[in-house]
């Protein structure tokens, strides 16, 4: 199986000592490697407010981690993991490798269709001609 | 896109409709705006939906005087309903992908209590209205961006 690109973003309740954020970090990070799967990036965002109240907090510890692997079990253990812990109130996973490939495919379009042709609209002159018409129309009278 | 039909209906009833509107284009026809739009008349600006009401489409009332009757064309006063030609952001930037983590940038489009800006008042195109819903729906969920502004 190819490797696929996660990101994975937990939030903590802000009154979190910040040895018990880096623990956690560090087991998911264990964790991680021991699936096969790599740890590409971890930010600590900070405490940052909440759009909604999430378990009477409105305040909350963001980190945000970048996963690559071939596994998906990774996700399912992480996951668990974070739903155990007691500091973690919320969590996300999201898989991006599915956007980032749309993304270069668009970019290598748009490049190998700038080499193509040398800046020149193509379908611009048509309708361009028949605009000065009606706009003197409109002008004039 | 798919705006293209939609506007028809509305501009068709002035005289001087053969703007030119062209086959819809493909990536959101943001090229071709500037060739229209420089007809001369008022401009509106703004189409951004900065906060909740940007311009909205004006049909109806403004159309009336010189719509139907003395079929002329329109005398020398301005037409009152032209409309500067939304351009698609995204598409004008070239945006390939849109984060759901930088909420600064989803936050124009929307709305104080949390609403996704519908595309007629923002002019984005239909594929960056939908990867732009999806941003924010991601963001909602991760509580970066509220579902509801409760009071």
């Amino acid at each position: 199986m190819e490797e696929r690109l996660y990101d994975l973003i937990f939030i903590c309740r802000p009154a979190t000592p910040e040895e018990e954020i880096n623990k956690i970090v560090t087991t998911l990070e264990h964790s991680a490697v021991e699936h096969g799967g790599k740890v590409e990036k971890t930010e600590k965002w900070g405490t940052r407010r909440l759009a909604y109240r999430v378990s009477k907090h409105r305040e909350g510890f963001f980190v945000y981690m970048v996963l690559r692997s071939a596994q998906s079990d990774i996700i399912k253990e992480l996951e668990r993991r974070l739903k155990v812990s007691d500091a973690v109130i919320k969590y996300q996973t999201v898989r991006l490798d599915e956007d980032l490939k749309r993304q270069q495919k668009l970019v290598h379009h748009r490049e190998r269709r700038a080499s193509r042709r040398p800046r020149k609209p193509a379908g611009a002159p048509a309708p361009q001609q028949q605009v000065p018409p009606a706009a003197e129309q409109t002008a004039a009278s | 896109m798919a705006d293209e039909p939609i506007k028809a209906p509305a501009e068709t009833p002035a005289p001087s409709a053969p703007r030119a509107e062209g086959p819809p284009g493909g990536g959101g026809g943001s090229h071709r705006s500037e060739g229209h739009s420089g007809g001369g008349g008022q401009r509106r600006e703004g189409y951004s939906g900065g906060g909740g009401g940007g311009p909205r489409r004006e049909g109806g009332g403004p159309s009336g005087p010189g719509g139907g009757g003395p079929g002329g064309p329109r005398r020398g006063g301005k037409r009152q309903y032209f409309r500067k030609k939304k351009v698609c952001r995204f598409c004008v930037e070239r945006v390939d992908f849109i984060d759901y983590k930088k909420v600064e940038m989803l936050q124009p489009f929307v709305q104080e209590r949390g609403k996704i800006l519908p595309r007629r008042m923002t002019g984005t195109c239909s594929r960056h209205q939908r990867w732009l819903g999806e941003a924010i729906k991601r963001a909602r969920n991760i509580a970066l961006l509220p579902f509801a502004t409760e009071l």
